[in-house]
């Protein structure tokens, strides 16, 4: 009896203390806490915008923005979302920015490694290049999910956190983006 | 294709690479730099020298120009990118050899100049040729031992030696800075009409980088005395390991008919 009353009863809504919040809030005060976001988001900021954008040296520079552009903004950052969601905002902007502009020619510098199997290097290339013309040809919000996913890692509940979607209906379109790319993606390597 | 390939295929575009950590030294450098000038509301543009006024005389003149002063984010935006640009130009990968050579003046007008070629893996042996011209010495290292060349006899000294070799140049200053964040980018200069990336580093030495490719072009190296050597990089290059580029590291293979003695060598060539 006990049992069920305690399976019955409500969910706590509580939400547990965002750790973000407090580096945040200490940034304020002392912005050198800063660094300490810093350091917790840059493999995650750099692997979402390598998710987005082919160009290494572009990605170092977008990456670069991010992290300037969120210090200088700090101050801005009014607390009512994740400070997550705040930053990988930034970097969809950045993003964005940089795709408006022309295309570099640049090639990639797998392209020119002179490291070994370069056969293998050259495939390896070519399948990202193709991978990355196809997540180009998703919507701008399947490309953000998609990089928040397998770019900066992010579990489902922490991308429903940053674009305000339930953890279910985020894993939903993550799984019909990927069904979009699967039919696309050749698999004739 | 399974999703699970797909999956695969994707995280790979993303994952992390070695040289992410010089990227991440290099960002965090920057960040820290604007958090020193945080308490200032817009930021002066400044005039950036080559290098001390006591120095001039051993200077060759530098035309210099004006860095950006952009929104928010501009300069220090591309002095990160810059300082990651030329960390990774500057930290070649494994199982090469990396052969530099600089050449300048001293501040009484002799011709200086220093050679050398390091292997990038274990045990990282090295040979060097080094100081003024006519008078270099000659020095080589591989983790067992040491070799010293004594042009005056054709004698080559070898003594047993386990450290690792340890390379005492600008260039490995300049890396090593790059490496642990402490580096400054301070925007462009021109050069005898070359424009360059300057970087600046703690201990005084200053770097001049190309602007297409990031390797070295120029390295101010301040002395004791106050002065300030500049040095031209005329050539840094990464050489395969093949049999004749592995001779490059030894000094018995370049010398293949000294005589070659165990000990210290005798006399000025055994400093170094």
């Amino acid at each position: 009896m006990e049992m069920r009353a305690l399976v019955d009863a409500p969910a706590l809504r509580a939400r547990p203390v965002d750790p973000d919040a407090v580096l945040v809030a200490e940034a304020r005060d002392e912005p050198q806490a800063f660094l300490a976001l810093y350091d917790r988001y840059f493999d995650g900021v750099l692997g979402y915008v390598r998710m987005r954008i082919r160009d290494e040296s572009t990605c170092e520079d977008v990456a670069s923005t991010v992290f300037t552009t969120a210090l200088s903004k700090l101050r801005r950052f009014r607390g009512d979302g994740t400070f997550a969601g705040w930053l990988f905002q930034i970097a969809r902007n950045a993003v964005r920015d940089v795709q408006r502009k022309p295309a570099a020619v640049a090639l990639a510098d797998e392209a020119t490694s002179s490291e070994p199997d370069p056969e293998e290097r050259f495939l390896a290339y070519e399948r990202a290049a193709h991978l990355h013309s196809l997540i180009r040809l998703l919507t701008p919000e399947q490309q953000h999910l998609l990089a928040l996913r397998y770019g900066a890692g992010l579990a489902f509940d922490e991308i429903g956190a940053i674009v305000g979607a339930a953890p279910g209906t985020v894993r939903v379109r993550m799984h019909r983006i990927l069904e979009e790319l699967r039919r696309r993606y050749p698999n004739d390597d | 294709m399974t999703t699970d390939d797909l999956e695969h295929d994707l995280n790979a575009l993303a994952e992390p690479r070695p040289e992410d950590e010089q990227l991440r030294l290099a960002i965090r450098a920057t960040l820290g730099e604007q958090l020193q000038e945080r308490p200032r509301r817009r930021r002066h543009p400044r005039l950036v020298l080559a290098a001390a006024a006591g120095a001039a005389a051993t200077v060759a003149a530098a035309i210099v120009a004006m860095v950006g002063t952009g929104g928010s984010g501009g300069p220090a935006t591309a002095n990160a990118a810059i300082l990651a640009h030329v960390s990774r130009a500057m930290s070649p990968p494994a199982n090469l050899i990396v052969h530099v050579s600089e050449t300048g003046l001293n501040p009484d007008g002799t011709p200086v100049g220093v050679e050398w070629w390091q292997e990038t893996n274990a045990p990282y042996a090295m040979r060097l040729i080094k100081g003024p011209v006519g008078h270099e010495i000659e020095g080589a290292a591989d983790g067992a031992t040491q070799s010293q060349y004594d042009p005056a006899t054709n004698t080559i000294y070898q003594q047993p030696d386990s450290r690792a070799p340890t390379l005492v140049d600008p260039i490995e200053t300049v890396r090593a800075a790059l490496a642990n964040g402490t580096a400054q980018a301070e925007g462009t200069v021109t050069i005898d009409g070359q424009p360059l990336y300057k970087i600046e580093l703690p201990n005084g030495v200053i770097g001049y980088f190309d602007r297409t490719n990031y390797r070295p072009v120029y390295l101010d190296n301040p002395q004791g005395d106050g002065s300030v050597v500049r040095t031209r990089v005329v050539t840094y290059e990464e050489l395969p390991l093949t049999p004749h580029n592995e001779s490059l590291l030894s000094i018995a293979a370049q010398h293949p008919d000294a005589r070659v003695e165990t000990g210290p060598a005798p006399g000025p060539t055994g400093q170094k």
